[in-house]
């Protein structure tokens, strides 16, 4: 078996030196993130009851798992979970790449237009979230009045108040907050194909849509890949903007998982139902990074 | 006499609630050194005892810690916000100004928070050992850390005073188990706010309030359907501490309770979430959101901070708040200009004070406050100075800050600061302060539990929120509550 792989221990001490210049940032992730992950799902087999000290907690094994899954607020916030990641991803996506080859054509202007499409992504999600909530207020809002004034609705529109209205409201204020983000990857991606490939086509006779359907986005599929796999993630992990302009209501109607754990985790004080709840969202994630890592070193073996 | 002032304290009233222990209590206390007769709380009595006592505080604090005492304290509160008027935060200065004279060798770091992050910002410092040496949390939220063992037990005795200095409905908030965790600093309760003028517009009587919550609904729909503006301010957001605030009064007046808290002994073991009375007051609320549509749309997503805009635009008629509200809107008022400006100023001249309604039951109001309470040295961040935090809260609960630091928007939690000259000079400036102080009698403190927070913030609103937008019936919306609040007490 001259051919045979050594061992890692082997590995490891003959790079050692190499090892060592990483092993200080080896540590830090190690606390800081290795740490947080065990405790978590160490925490998750307990009982924290609110009159408890954390050190009092009862041992309950998997009952803080079977409790979440039976819960009637899981269910609703799995499917706004659901219903908020797919639509705000896909809203934004489509909306980045749109602007993303308007962009990626020379026009004048075209350095200032990508300087304002990039604001929502360079505001504070707080501050963002504020100024929604003022714009969307059921009574005063400015979009409600404007709609009033111009005879669009005889009263303003109930954009937050509303079971039926809230999270596509909602959804849209995030869809605003990251279309830049995608608008980036993709202008990126864009300037990535090849021109000449492009101009022979063209000299070959396809027509614009033909040469953006077969040569264009066949070159996009990894980053697209990518943004998509990024913008689910982050969509998934959203906390800042449902948060600050509903807190998950009105009753429940744009609770999400991760409001859902940060309300049973603070506001009701069940760490180990939190913690419970996390580790399923941190499964889902893993998921997620599985297909993202594979999607980045694809082409890394060959 | 304006009827709202008239408010003899009789007999049936005083053992209505958990107030009338206060006022029991702090009779047993006559003749001690408070020399408050509580058992005669008019609005009356109170202006008469106002300036008849002197105090020196430092003297009262040297007895407690010398006043040379060289140490350090960390202090969280919930401060003055934009919000707050603007005498608020000139005496918040004054207050630190004094504290640093009377002691000057306390190197205090404070620390002002929002009222609705500060307790998850305590409950994550206390859980990291990052806690402060001393915090002022209003009157719902110690009792969590008290029985997580996460306080040192500290009461009156411990800065220099007696029990009787404190309204017993106050020291039933700071106690746990049998042991004191910590000193009232202030206590207050709300009223009615009204605009006599869209009153007058509605063809209400304008000098009169709705008597009863069954009339406030029908006022609140008199004023919308003649005016076009809202009625009635209703605040129903979850996880904000001014929805049970406005809520529980109504709630309670009907007969209903979260708990057994507004009966004389509660046993916080009966539910009455879903009693007649909780759903009574409930279908109350859908009426005037769904049926009358006579209250703000955006009940659901807001605070009362959200009324403070229409009611000084004329927008809103009635709403429940603070007796700082007027200061509230007289800075607003200053602020506007041109036509906005003679609007407010009008709005604040129309600005009424009045009794919080009756129910079928009760009147009932909140037996808010604060209490100051000292963390356990093993939690707190870079070690607890015990001396300096004695020092700090003998001076803030004494009778002259107690008083001077609940200017605008509350009572002294210390009994004796009813006789001080500031108590004459609140009451000779601030308008209507005597008719919310009146309403002491009928406050009533929401129970004394570690699940209070969850009950009254989270609990309470989603029950609100699930029959005003129609996603539960009445009666289901208070069922799946009661269910709720078994399963929380279950839990323990």
């Amino acid at each position: 078996m001259a051919n045979a792989r050594p061992g890692l221990l082997r590995r490891i001490v003959r790079h050692r030196a190499d090892y060592l210049y990483v092993a200080p940032a080896l540590l830090v992730m190690l606390l800081v993130i290795a740490y947080p992950i065990y405790d978590t799902i160490y925490l998750s087999f307990f009982n924290t009851p609110p009159n408890l000290a954390l050190e009092d907690k009862i041992f309950i094994g998997l009952g803080n798992y079977q409790r979440i899954l039976g819960m009637d607020s899981f269910h609703e916030a799995t499917w706004n979970t659901f219903v908020w990641t797919v639509f705000s991803t896909l809203f934004a996506f489509v909306l980045g790449f749109g602007a993303a080859l308007a962009l990626n054509r020379e026009f004048v202007g075209r350095g200032l237009m990508r300087g304002i499409l990039l604001i929502p992504y360079v505001i504070s999600a707080v501050a963002a979230s504020y100024i929604w909530r003022w714009l969307y207020h059921s009574d005063f809002g400015v979009i409600g009045a404007i709609s009033v004034a111009i005879g669009l609705t005889e009263n303003p529109i109930n954009f937050l108040d509303s079971t039926d209205f809230v999270m596509a409201s909602l959804i849209v204020v995030n869809v605003w907050k990251e279309f830049p983000f995608a608008m980036i990857m993709m202008l990126a991606g864009l300037q990535t194909v090849p021109d000449q490939l492009l101009r022979a086509a063209q000299v070959d006779g396809a027509g614009p849509w033909h040469r953006f359907w077969h040569i264009t986005v066949p070159h996009l599929k990894g980053v697209t890949l990518v943004t998509v796999l990024l913008l689910l993630v982050a969509n998934l992990n959203s906390f800042t903007i449902p948060w600050i302009m509903t807190g998950g209501g009105p009753a429940g109607a744009s609770e999400i998982w991760i409001t859902h754990i940060y309300q049973l985790a603070f506001g009701r004080i069940r760490f180990g139902l939190a913690s419970a709840y996390s580790v399923i969202l941190f499964i889902v994630m893993m998921g997620m990074g599985y297909f993202y890592v594979r999607a980045l070193t694809k082409g890394d073996a060959k | 006499m304006h009827p709202n002032h008239a408010l003899p304290v009789n007999r049936r009233s005083l053992l209505a609630g958990v107030a009338s222990l206060a006022i029991a209590g702090a009779a047993r206390a006559q003749g001690s050194k408070t020399g408050v007769d509580a058992a005669t709380w008019t609005p009356e009595y109170i202006t008469s005892i106002a300036g008849t006592a002197e105090y020196d505080t430092a003297a009262e604090c040297a007895k407690v810690v010398p006043l040379d005492y060289r140490g350090r304290l960390t202090y969280w509160y919930w401060g003055p916000n934009q919000a707050s008027p603007q005498i608020e935060h000139e005496i918040d200065a004054q207050f630190w100004a004094a504290f640093a004279k009377t002691y000057p060798n306390i190197q205090v770091s404070k620390l002002s928070l929002d009222y609705n992050t500060m307790l998850d910002k305590l409950r994550a410092a206390s859980l990291g050992k990052a806690a402060p040496m001393v915090a002022r949390l209003p009157i719902l939220w110690g009792s969590e850390f008290a029985a997580k063992g996460m306080l040192m037990p500290f009461g009156p005795a411990d800065v220099g005073f007696g029990d009787d200095e404190f309204w017993p409905g106050a020291l039933k908030s700071v106690t746990w188990k049998g042991k004191k965790y910590g000193v009232p600093t202030n206590n207050e309760t709300m009223a009615l706010i009204w605009n006599a003028d869209l009153f007058k517009q509605a063809g209400l009587d304008p000098e009169k309030p709705p008597a009863t919550w069954d009339e406030l609904v029908a006022y609140s729909k008199q004023i919308k359907d003649r005016t076009g503006k809202n009625g009635y301010g209703m605040v129903a957001r979850v996880n904000a501490g001014n929805t049970p605030f406005r809520f529980m009064p109504q709630l309670w007046a009907y007969g209903g309770g979260a708990l057994d808290e507004a009966e004389d002994n509660p046993t916080y073991k009966t539910i009455k979430i879903n009693s007649p009375g909780a759903k009574a007051a409930l279908q109350a609320s859908v009426d005037m959101y769904i049926r009358d549509k006579s209250v703000p749309v955006s009940a659901l997503t807001n605070t009362q901070t959200e009324n403070q805009d229409p009611f000084i635009a004329g927008q809103l008629a009635m709403m429940i708040s603070h007796p700082s509200e007027y200061a509230a809107m007289l800075d607003r008022a200053k602020k506007a200009t041109g036509d906005d400006r003679k609007i407010a100023d009008a709005v604040v001249a129309n600005m009424r004070y009045g009794l919080i309604p009756k129910g079928s039951a009760r009147r009932a109001v909140v037996f808010g406050g604060s209490n100051a309470h000292v963390f356990n040295a093993d939690i707190v961040e870079g070690g607890l100075d015990v001396k300096a935090a004695r020092a700090f809260v003998a001076f803030m609960t004494g009778p002259e800050w107690s008083t001077k630091m609940a200017w605008v928007s509350s009572n002294p939690g210390n009994i004796r600061g009813f006789r001080s000259k500031w108590m004459k000079e609140r009451l000779d400036t601030i308008k209507f302060l005597n008719i919310t102080t009146s309403m002491l009698p009928n406050g009533i403190p929401f129970p004394v539990l570690p699940q209070s927070a969850e009950i009254m913030n989270i609990i309470v609103p989603n029950m609100l929120q699930n029959a005003l937008t129609k996603k539960m019936t009445v009666d289901a919306a208070a069922d799946a509550a009661a269910k709720q609040i078994k399963d929380l007490l279950a839990d323990l």
